[in-house]
């Protein structure tokens, strides 16, 4: 029966089963594992492997010089590439997180791999120190690695992505440690990495930080520690002591958990954890797994292995094969141990029935009824964990035929698992060679499964993986349309721009500055060029259009966008980059660009925009600028009134003026620009003579107010006569100035001086203003329109009078307004309504 | 009409626009909170006026917070962080410069963090770059585009805009009204018809829909949004109406006593207040039922309501000396008294504002506003301007007519414009030469060089209504009247039955216009017209009415929200409205927009 032959291959070690599938035969040649370096990367990762430089190896009909060759899980070959490096020996080699090979030399060189073998530059220098004493020895984490240098000195890159190297505290020992291991930083108190050291004939651990040491497990240890390894979790410390034990113990040596004898006293050449809850320890040809309790399990190799840790299991890679060494799950194990009447275990009896046409299917299904979904949930758990696609079906059916009969199971639980199972499968597929268990898939997660995907340029795979979980796919076509640009330095830019197109097209707001700029990057300036003219977001294409020096086309796509942020940083890179006159014709044709240079160049650039007016022609405007200017000297604190800094004043004004005389549209600046310079000449005089300084600045109505407030008349004619100050002017000014001084004689002398050019309304006006009612009456009769007398009268008071003028101009609308003028009068009041009424007169609402 | 214009206002989707202040809100607290312990938070001034409506100080000094107003005096204060919170113009970078200058030579270690609103610009960090003082400051912005100043008016806070695009060429404020309209889809859909005229209007809606290519906002689903239409119109087509006296009641407290941010600041005397020479701020918004009730009535109905509520009041409290009460009457009489405050704030302002009304020199305008408006005698127009300027009358006065005086004949005769020019210049001084430039680059006084159309479009559009009944108004009039403003008028008639029908006045105006449908309902042809018979299409799914979104580039007067507002109550009226606007304006800053000393 299957269910026997399944757990036959199982070994118990204590109460728990471990089984050990084969994974994949592995595919490569005349790979020998003795004769060389090996790193294999977790979940279910690359192996490295390179010749041994610290062996001495017969070279069978091969180069002398070594070669780094990189495979998948399942030896299908990667990439290689010759190793021609300087530095001396190689002294570790390991994969990082975002699967990168670190490769340590002796003079601490750290060179860098990517998944094709290519080198990643720059290279790292663990610095001067390691390069003096040579590195001796080296631990990797995650993403980070811990030298040891011959003279004991220990320096760490705390991350790679950060590459600094950084010195570790002095560990103050003579001879070289036995073992090292390393808790990571995230699982250390401080979130610095932790270095332990066993050294020799003390029986301590050392631990090293970067701000001390300390001696952990005195007491605790007998002797030297020979080995060790520290858990997943950064919990558990497992080592080999001098005298042939397994020690299990906090990662703080502050309690053995256990304790076993191991049959030989020599030190294991691998020691790693399988999971949690055990040991592998390998000699020569013999693999010991050690539990908690128990006997150990013996596996036999008559090869070499390497062990990969896995967060579940161990990878176990020999030259011929891959397995995984993994402990069973739970939900299998009820399943598949002989002899199991466990729900699950009949469930999937049953369906073997059922396909047997056998009665006995519907027998086990009634015996289990109350536990159905709990046997269905086990037979979906256990498909996961499976590997051999045959029997994950099988599961997976049992399940389903289960799930018929069971009304409360959530209904996408099979679904979902089939999902998962279906990019398992397709990852493991041996050209993938990604061997990813349920449980390994779950915690390094999709997006980072694709990603290493597309590193290793599997990108349709990617893309239909990330298509069939609903997620976005933009990472994917991106990836690849850069790896295609940087893959085909053959096409011509339009065939390739017509294949990218096809691909990106698929991705709904896709950055195509991104492409285009890698494209930039790689010398292919025109290919980048067609490429951002396909970016929608002007945002992103300018910058770029400006990185490969297409500066008009930035220009042109600033200004459509209508962002002017994107057309000042269009104008600010031009500016720079060229010479002012070639700057000035640029922004000359563009209005747009044109008028932001002009704004800001009015506030912070004065001078600058001179030049480019003038290189334009734009004559008035330097005129403009000028006269600007010519203000500057009165800010200034040392252009006190009446210093001969008036001159240079009024030469500016008199240059601005002659520049507006260059062009026949400014006649009037011209002119307004004479009179200005000659108002300041007449004006500083004034003051000498006054000795007053209150003429400057003022307007040219504003002097002669002040001129006759003064009673200057003499002076308030010249001003009226050199600017041409018409009658009506004159006399509205001439009259206020002398009511502000209530010279009502002279008022009323100038009223007589002739028959006013605008009739006697300025002196009522300026009577009233002043509230001088009995001078306002001088001049009301005098007015021509009954409508102002009327108005006139009703603003001082006059009733009768006001209400008599109105009925002369016959103005309903008038009376009307009259009336409100004095709502608060009710005898006034009346009179305009009889007014009115007697008039009665359309409209007068 | 006024339980109309309650009814229209109730049900407006404001709660979103107020969910729109508090995200705001939260967002500025939480670039405060980032920035840990005490924390000088330096404003330039324009934007503290637009932030008040947006959190309160005493919320701002909860967090730690020391306030200052930018200017370029140095900042004293103890706080080693300093914080500035400016609008993203260059020329407010020359204080925050001279400040830090200040304390580098005075020896003092602070730490600088800048915050542009709304973004950070290549400009300002140029300016930051030249001072060497890049490397100094943290930068960072603060993303506020719309500032929500009453529940059914928005404003982008940009006073200059107008000017800035007529005048200087620089469109940025276009930008900045596309990526707040686009914001606005974020939350309510994107909106599918869109009309506009003007040239800044066709361009904001052709950024917008830029926008919305590279930014897509998701309408995949299909749901009816709940902004049906979007309305964009250039101040530069009607410079007519704010010129005009507003004669609202909220328009006149606006020309008189100028209303910021929702608030007035008086004496405190006229108020009725025992504090001599003090100010007092009153606000004004829909919180006050009130005024909620008024604010878009003619200032002589105004007048009559108030006194009939001051009556009616007088009239309960002697009844209730005099006759014994029910106990439900008692109810109602203290009801009544409790709106007493609100009664005597508005009897106080009204009163206030009739001493301004009733000033001949107010009617006097008034007379030749009409004048203008009426078109019809162009010299006695020009004499009376002429005489403005003999008699020095303050300049925004001046200008204000001459404005409207120009645009209405589209300029003047080159000898008048001449002449005009040069008794400005000599009565207020050359300095005004860039005031008159201005104008003329923005083309508000020019030298004529076509006929005008004005009296097409006044009489085409009916701007002129004989007996308009202020008391019951059944036409937009009311607000100025008897002059239906003519921008009210145009998005009147795109609300009704869009441009078709209006197109030939449209083309004697100024810029192009559009009409376009967008997103999903861009290809479909079922949602052809926006009419107001077949209110199917208007109503969104819960029963309310669908929004249009007026957006005036350039800005818009109370009077002017105040005639939407009366449109919206009107029957048969498909749509509430939502008004959104550069900045809310009235004749006399909107002309000072444009006035520049030469040596200013």
């Amino acid at each position: 029966m299957a269910n026997v032959s399944v757990a036959a291959e199982w070994q118990l070690l204590y109460n728990r089963y471990y089984r050990k599938p084969e994974l994949y035969p592995m595919r490569w040649k005349h790979v020998d594992l003795a004769r060389h370096k090996v790193a294999g990367a977790p979940f279910g990762g690359p192996v490295a492997v390179i010749r041994d430089d610290s062996k001495i190896v017969q070279l069978h009909a091969e180069s002398a010089l070594r070669k780094l060759r990189l495979f998948n899980s399942a030896g299908h070959p990667l990439a290689d590439a010759v190793w021609r490096h300087p530095g001396g020996r190689l002294i570790g080699m390991s994969w990082n997180d975002d699967l990168t090979l670190v490769c340590v030399v002796q003079d601490g060189t750290i060179y860098r791999y990517d998944l094709h073998a290519q080198l990643v530059e720059p290279n790292i220098s663990m610095g001067k120190e390691c390069f003096e004493q040579n590195v001796a020895d080296c631990a990797f984490w995650g993403n980070g690695v811990v030298c040891i240098t011959e003279q004991n000195q220990l320096f760490c890159i705390p991350d790679f992505r950060n590459p600094k190297p950084v010195p570790l505290a002095d560990p103050m020992i003579d001879e070289p440690p036995r073992c090292i291991a390393v808790i990571e930083p995230q699982y250390t108190m401080s979130g610095n990495v932790e270095v332990l050291l066993g050294v020799a004939d003390d029986p301590v651990v050392l631990v090293v930080e970067e701000d001390g040491v300390q001696r952990l497990g005195e007491g605790l240890l007998r002797g030297p520690l020979q080995k060790m390894v520290v858990s997943r979790d950064g919990k558990w410390l497992a080592s080999f002591t001098h005298d042939g034990r397994l020690l299990v113990t906090t990662s703080d040596l502050t309690g053995i958990i256990i304790e076993r004898e191991c049959e030989s006293s020599l030190p294991p050449e691998q020691i790693a954890w399988c999971g949690m809850d055990a040991v592998l320890l390998y000699w020569d040809d013999m693999l010991l797994m050690m539990g908690p309790d128990g006997d150990p399990v013996h596996y036999l190799y008559d090869e070499p292995i390497i062990l990969i840790p896995e967060c579940d299991g161990v990878r176990i890679l020999s030259n011929t094969s891959m397995e995984f060494l993994q402990r069973v799950p739970d939900s299998t194990v009820s399943i598949f141990t002989i002899g199991s009447t466990s729900p699950a275990a009949l469930l999937y009896d049953a369906l073997d029935h059922f396909d047997r046409r056998s009665a006995k299917a519907d027998e086990n299904l009634r015996l289990i009824k109350p536990s159905l979904p709990e046997a269905v949930e086990a037979c979906v758990d256990a498909s996961g964990h499976e590997f051999d696609v045959s029997r994950q079906r099988t599961l997976l059916r049992a399940a389903s035929y289960g799930q018929a009969f069971c009304s409360n199971f959530q209904r996408d639980r099979i679904q979902e698992m089939c999902k998962i199972l279906r990019v398992l499968n397709a990852v493991r597929n041996p050209e993938i060679g990604i061997p990813l268990s349920i449980q390994q898939y779950k915690l390094l997660s999709p997006s980072v499964l694709i990603g290493r995907l597309i590193n290793a340029h599997r990108h349709l795979l990617a893309l239909r993986i990330s298509e069939y979980l609903g997620m976005n796919q933009e990472v994917v076509i991106m990836h690849w349309a850069c790896s295609k640009i940087t893959a085909s330095l053959s096409i011509p830019d339009a065939t390739l721009l017509d294949i990218l197109l096809d691909k990106l097209k698929l991705c709904k707001g896709i950055s195509y500055a991104a492409v285009a700029a890698h494209a930039d990057k790689n010398g292919r300036r025109k290919l980048a060029a067609m490429l951002v003219d396909h970016e929608p977001r002007s945002s992103k294409q300018v910058p770029l259009l400006l990185s490969i020096g297409e500066e008009d086309t930035a220009l042109m796509k600033a200004t459509e966008s209508g962002d002017i942020d994107l057309v000042y940083l269009v104008l600010f890179h031009i500016w720079q980059k060229r010479q002012s006159l070639e700057f000035f014709g640029t922004i000359q044709a563009r209005p747009l660009a044109r008028d932001l240079f002009i704004t800001y160049a009015r506030c912070y650039k004065h001078e600058y925009l001179k030049d480019f007016f003038l290189s334009t022609g734009q004559l008035q405007d330097v005129a403009f600028l000028l006269w600007k200017e010519s203000w500057e000297f009165v800010k200034n604190p040392m252009a006190s009134k009446g210093s001969p800094l008036h001159g240079p004043r009024i030469k500016l004004i008199e240059k601005a003026q002659s520049l507006f005389a260059e062009t026949k549209e400014h006649v009037f600046e011209s002119k307004a620009a004479e009179e200005h310079a000659k108002l300041l000449r007449i004006q500083h005089e004034l003051e000498v003579t006054t000795k007053q300084a209150i003429f400057v600045d003022s307007s040219i109505s504003d002097t002669i107010r002040t001129c006759i407030v003064l009673g200057n008349h003499r002076a308030a004619m010249r001003v009226k006569t050199e600017f041409k100050v018409s009658e009506k002017r004159w006399y509205w000014l001439k009259v206020f100035a002398l009511a502000t001084i209530k010279d009502w004689v002279a008022l009323e002398k100038f009223s007589k001086e002739k028959r006013p050019p605008i009739g006697y309304r300025p002196f009522v006006e300026a009577c009233i203003e002043a509230d001088e009612k009995a001078e306002a009456i001088k001049y009301i009769p005098k007015l021509a329109d009954p409508r102002e007398r009327a108005e006139s009268y009703a603003r001082i008071g006059l009733v009768k009078e006001a209400a008599d003028a109105a009925s002369q101009a016959k103005d309903g609308e008038l009376l009307g307004r009259l009336k409100l003028t004095f709502a608060q009068n009710a005898a006034a009041s009346s009179i305009f309504d009889t007014l009115r009424d007697r008039l009665s007169f359309p409209g007068a609402s | 009409m006024v339980e109309l214009l309650l009814q229209f206002r109730g049900k407006i989707a404001t709660a979103k626009l107020l969910i729109l202040r508090e995200q705001s809100q939260k967002e500025l607290i939480n670039i405060l909170k980032n920035i840990r312990g005490k924390k000088c938070l330096v404003i330039d001034p324009k934007l503290g006026d637009s932030l008040s409506l947006i959190i309160q100080t005493s919320l701002l000094k909860e967090h730690g917070v020391e306030l200052r107003h930018l200017s370029a005096d140095h900042i004293q204060t103890d706080c080693t962080k300093v914080v500035y919170l400016v609008q993203s113009q260059p020329n407010l970078m020359r204080h925050i410069c001279s400040n830090i200058h200040h304390d580098e030579s005075k020896g003092l270690q602070r730490e600088y963090h800048v915050y542009f609103v709304p973004r950070r610009t290549v400009v300002c960090e140029k300016v930051l770059e030249e001072e060497k003082l890049h490397n100094m400051v943290t930068i960072g912005e603060y993303p506020l585009y719309i500032v929500p100043m009453d529940e059914d008016v928005l404003s982008f806070e940009l006073d200059l805009a107008y000017k800035e695009c007529q005048v200087d060429g620089d469109t940025s404020s276009l930008w900045h009204i596309a990526k707040a309209i686009h914001k606005l889809e974020f939350s309510f859909g994107v909106i599918p018809n869109l009309r506009a005229k003007g040239k800044a209007s066709v361009r904001v809606a052709d950024i917008l829909n830029r926008m919305q290519a590279e930014e897509p906002v998701n309408s995949s689903d299909m749901v009816m949004p709940e902004i049906n239409t979007l309305i964009l119109l250039d101040r530069e087509v009607d410079m007519v109406t704010p010129l005009c006296s507003q004669l609202t009641y909220e328009g006149l407290l606006d020309e008189f006593l100028n209303i910021k941010n929702g608030s007035v600041e008086l004496d405190a005397s006229i108020m009725g207040l025992q504090q001599e020479g003090k100010k007092t701020k009153v606000p004004l918004n829909s919180t006050d039922k009130l005024f909620k009730e008024i604010r878009d009535l003619n200032f002589e109905v105004v007048v009559q309501i108030l006194r009939q509520k001051a009556t009616s009041m007088k009239q309960d409290y002697t009844e209730m000396t005099t006759t014994s009460q029910s106990v439900s009457e008692l109810k109602d009489f203290v009801k009544k008294l409790n709106s007493l405050p609100e009664i005597t704030r508005h009897i106080n302002l009204a009163q206030h504002l009739t001493t301004f009304t009733s000033k001949p020199s107010f009617l006097g305008q008034l007379d030749m506003e009409h004048t203008i408006v009426e078109s019809q005698s162009y010299d006695i127009c020009f004499d009376y301007i002429e005489e403005l300027i003999h008699k020095q009358e303050p300049l925004t006065t001046v200008l204000r007519l001459l404005i409207l005086f120009s645009v209405t004949n589209s300029g003047l005769p080159k000898k008048h414009f001449d002449y005009l020019r040069r008794e400005l210049l000599h009565s207020y001084g050359f300095e005004h030469i860039t005031t008159l430039n201005n104008l003329e680059k923005a083309g508000l006084f020019k030298k004529q060089e076509s006929r005008s159309n004005w009296l097409t479009i006044k009489r085409a559009l009916q701007l002129v209504v004989e007996d308009t009944d202020t008391a019951n108004p059944n036409d937009i009039s009311y607000v100025f009247s008897g002059y239906a403003p003519f921008s009210i008028r145009l998005i009147q008639h795109a609300i009704r039955s869009g441009w078709r029908p209006v197109e030939e006045i449209l083309k004697l105006l100024p810029g192009p216009h559009l009409e376009t449908k967008r997103g999903a309902f861009s290809n479909s042809p079922s949602f052809d017209s926006l009419s107001g018979v077949s209110t199917g299409i208007a109503k969104v799914p819960d029963g309310r009415r669908a929004l249009v979104l007026v957006v005036f580039v350039g800005g818009v007067t109370f009077a002017e929200i105040s005639a939407l507002r009366f449109l919206c109550s009107q029957e048969g009226m498909a749509y509430d409205l939502i008004i959104a606007t550069t900045k809310i304006v009235n004749g006399q800053t909107l002309v000072e927009t444009f006035m520049e000393k030469l040596g200013g």
